[in-house]
């Protein structure tokens, strides 16, 4: 039973880790309807730039979240300058209307995530770079017959405050109002006076600034940064952000938590080897089952 | 007397004017081609090498040899299809008459094909599955195989008293070997293998198959992993408080090891060839000019062996220089016999495997040591 419960909470916290990565990208995409595929390389910076921080500085952790929050915050700013905006030069009804315009992203944003990639490789190179051990969030506590670490309540508790947060910002102010009004129709939110370039800057900024930190604390959470680091999260979250119907941020970090869960879960059953196909195997069961996400309730195709 | 200073001043004015001139003025240059991993997620391997390589190839040129020899560097991302892409760039390049690389058996057999074809001798430093060096008579390699390991290591754990065993392994051809060396021989000694399960490299969580491990209760854990993998999978055992005794191969001896897992990483045994801390003028020599041209710690086995293929070849073109061939420069490699090199003195079989002393060492205070238990 012990061992069972303990799979449980290592899936919870696995699943906790996804959620993390989840909820930026979902909110990006909220706004735009397109794929960011450059998030995972968000969080990568943000990972390393966590690291520079504690090497050359050693402030306390909230500090070097709050630093990565703005790094990350800019770094999205720019990647939405670079690779998002170019694609939105011309106002007219027919081109914002156009497909091939939005889903054009999907390439500029891969593109810059390569450049971002290799350039970290060329510097840093491809390794797992050195961490002071005693910065590493993996302190084990012990709850009865299971063991989690000290990490996983930090995870929990950013997870968390930053869902409670953009579901503040989201319902209750004025620039939560303009990104939930371009989501919902970037023509009609222009007709109606809402600056929808700012909007979408803001959108960046925030969950990229998100990216980044989650980038930081799982970097900090497995002592594990290194270039490709994006990669496998960026995955997981895009499957919880397909199931969960796209654009629903509370939809996409239940369906996070299924996929750790079940991962986790799967192991007992199954070789490890099998892991990765937990998550798309979601990904195709969600696809022809509910092309509305589990949590999609009565909005678009996925 | 006149006549005679004459002929004796043309004589040698004709001889000067024509004979030994390339001697005096340029020595010939051979040229040997390396593919490896300078890029992608393999590329830390592949820049020691060519760190390792540029160590041997400086000191050869200090040396004061009768001729010069170029290295080529490629870089195959440890992809398969660039591996052979480069192989075939060799093989038509006519200057080129060896191979070293690449780092993966994967890419490194896949590339012997073409060698084969072409008649080219090629010398991994690290390519350690048993079919590599079966392709042709033109493949030889600098690193002890799984066939040796795996047995010495199932001897090892028994002699430690140690008689339920777990084993796991990353999932290559790689891993595969690691497993089934050890599994046969510690099968055939009266032991147990409790459980065994193989991961894929660079899986960030361990946790799941640690409590699957920690379930069956054996008495050791022998496993397959590379040094990341291996600091990895040595923090979680320590983050679940699992204390069951492990054992490793040559693959994750690597001073990053111990920097990424820190405490975590104490005790831990593995057999290796390469010992920094050997006191041999050679080994001492190689780890103070790796230091000094990376600025790193000492270096791993893997340069090491680098270190040592790249010398195994140069040596195999002095022994053929000035007749070097393709053709000759095989057979020179084929005898190969006791070089004293870093990882312990290497002599070629029939078979072209190398044969190597292993040692055991332990982790102790942050350092691997030699061990005799």
């Amino acid at each position: 039973m012990d061992y069972y419960l303990q799979q449980l909470v290592i899936g919870l916290s696995l699943g906790m880790v996804y959620a993390l990565v989840a909820i930026g990208f979902t909110l990006i995409f909220g706004v735009l309807n397109v794929v960011n595929f450059a998030h995972g390389e968000v969080y990568t910076i943000g990972a390393f730039v966590g690291l520079l921080i504690f090497v050359s500085f050693a402030p306390p952790l909230v500090v070097v979240l709050l630093v990565v929050l703005a790094v990350g915050a800019m770094t999205g700013v720019g990647l939405e300058r670079f690779a998002f905006k170019p694609f939105r030069r011309f106002n007219d009804e027919a081109t914002l209307k156009s497909r091939a315009m939005r889903e054009a992203t999907l390439m500029s944003s891969l593109a810059l995530s390569i450049v971002a990639r290799e350039g970290i490789e060329l510097f840093f190179g491809s390794q797992f770079q050195s961490l002071p051990l005693k910065h590493m969030l993996n302190s084990p506590i012990k709850i009865g017959p299971v063991t989690i670490v000290d990490g996983d309540l930090i995870i929990f508790g950013t997870s968390f405050l930053m869902l409670a947060g953009l579901q503040f910002v989201l319902k209750h102010t004025s620039v939560g109002l303009s990104i939930r009004a371009v989501s919902n129709n970037p023509l009609g939110a222009r007709y109606v006076g809402v600056n929808t370039d700012r909007t979408i800057a803001w959108t960046f900024a925030v969950g990229s600034g998100m990216g980044a930190v989650a980038g930081i604390l799982v970097g900090l959470y497995y002592g594990a940064i290194f270039p490709a680091m994006g990669f496998t999260p960026g995955i997981k979250a895009f499957v919880a952000m397909v199931m969960g119907g796209l654009s629903s941020i509370p939809g996409a970090v239940v369906c996070a938590l299924i996929i750790g869960i079940s991962e986790a879960m799967s192991s007992i059953f199954v070789s490890s080897v099998w892991q990765d196909l937990v998550a798309y195997a979601f990904l195709i069961i969600t696809l022809i089952f509910f092309p509305r996400g589990i949590f999609g309730g009565a909005r678009e195709r996925v | 007397m006149k006549n005679r200073r004459n002929i004796l001043a043309l004589g040698s004015a004709l001889a000067l004017a024509t004979l030994p001139l390339p001697v005096y003025a340029q020595q010939p240059t051979y040229k040997i081609g390396y593919q490896l991993p300078l890029t992608g997620n393999t590329a830390q391997y592949g820049i020691d090498f060519k760190n390792a390589a540029e160590i041997a190839l400086d000191q050869f040129a200090k040396a004061g040899k009768p001729f010069k020899v170029e290295i080529v560097f490629e870089d195959s991302r440890s992809d398969t299809k660039e591996g052979v892409a480069i192989a075939r760039k060799f093989v038509d390049d006519k200057s080129i008459v060896g191979v070293l690389g690449d780092f993966t058996s994967g890419v490194s057999i896949a590339s012997a094909q073409i060698y084969k074809e072409a008649g080219m001798p090629q010398l991994s430093q690290t390519a350690s599955h048993p079919d590599y060096t079966k392709v042709s008579e033109w493949q030889f390699r600098n690193i002890t195989t799984q066939a040796q390991e795996g047995p010495l290591n199932a001897e090892w754990l028994y002699a430690s008293g140690y008689r339920k065993v777990a084993v796991i392994a990353e999932q290559t051809d790689w891993g595969q070997t690691v497993v089934s060396n050890f599994v046969d021989k510690f099968k055939a000694l009266g032991g147990q293998v409790v459980f065994s399960e193989f991961f894929n490299r660079g899986l960030a969580d361990f946790r799941p198959i640690i409590t699957k491990i920690a379930r069956d209760n054996p008495d050791a854990i022998y496993t397959g992993y590379f040094y990341e993998d291996g600091a990895q999978f040595l923090k979680q055992m320590k983050q679940l408080s699992v204390t069951i005794p492990v054992h490793s191969t040559s693959a994750s001896y690597n001073q990053q090891l111990i920097t990424l897992a820190g405490a975590d990483a104490e005790g831990m045994k593995l057999t290796a060839t390469f010992l920094p801390n050997n006191p041999a003028k050679n080994v001492q020599d190689f780890v103070a000019a790796w230091k000094a041209k990376t600025g790193q710690a000492e270096p791993g086995q893997f340069p090491a062996q680098a270190y040592d293929a790249v010398n195994i070849m140069l040596a195999a073109l002095e022994r053929a220089h000035p007749n070097v061939t393709r053709k000759s420069l095989r057979d020179q490699l084929a005898a190969t016999k006791n070089f004293p090199g870093v990882t312990g003195d290497t002599t070629f079989d029939a078979d072209r495997e190398p044969a190597k002393k292993l040692v055991r060492a332990q982790v102790k205070n942050g350092t691997f040591v030699a061990v005799d238990q």
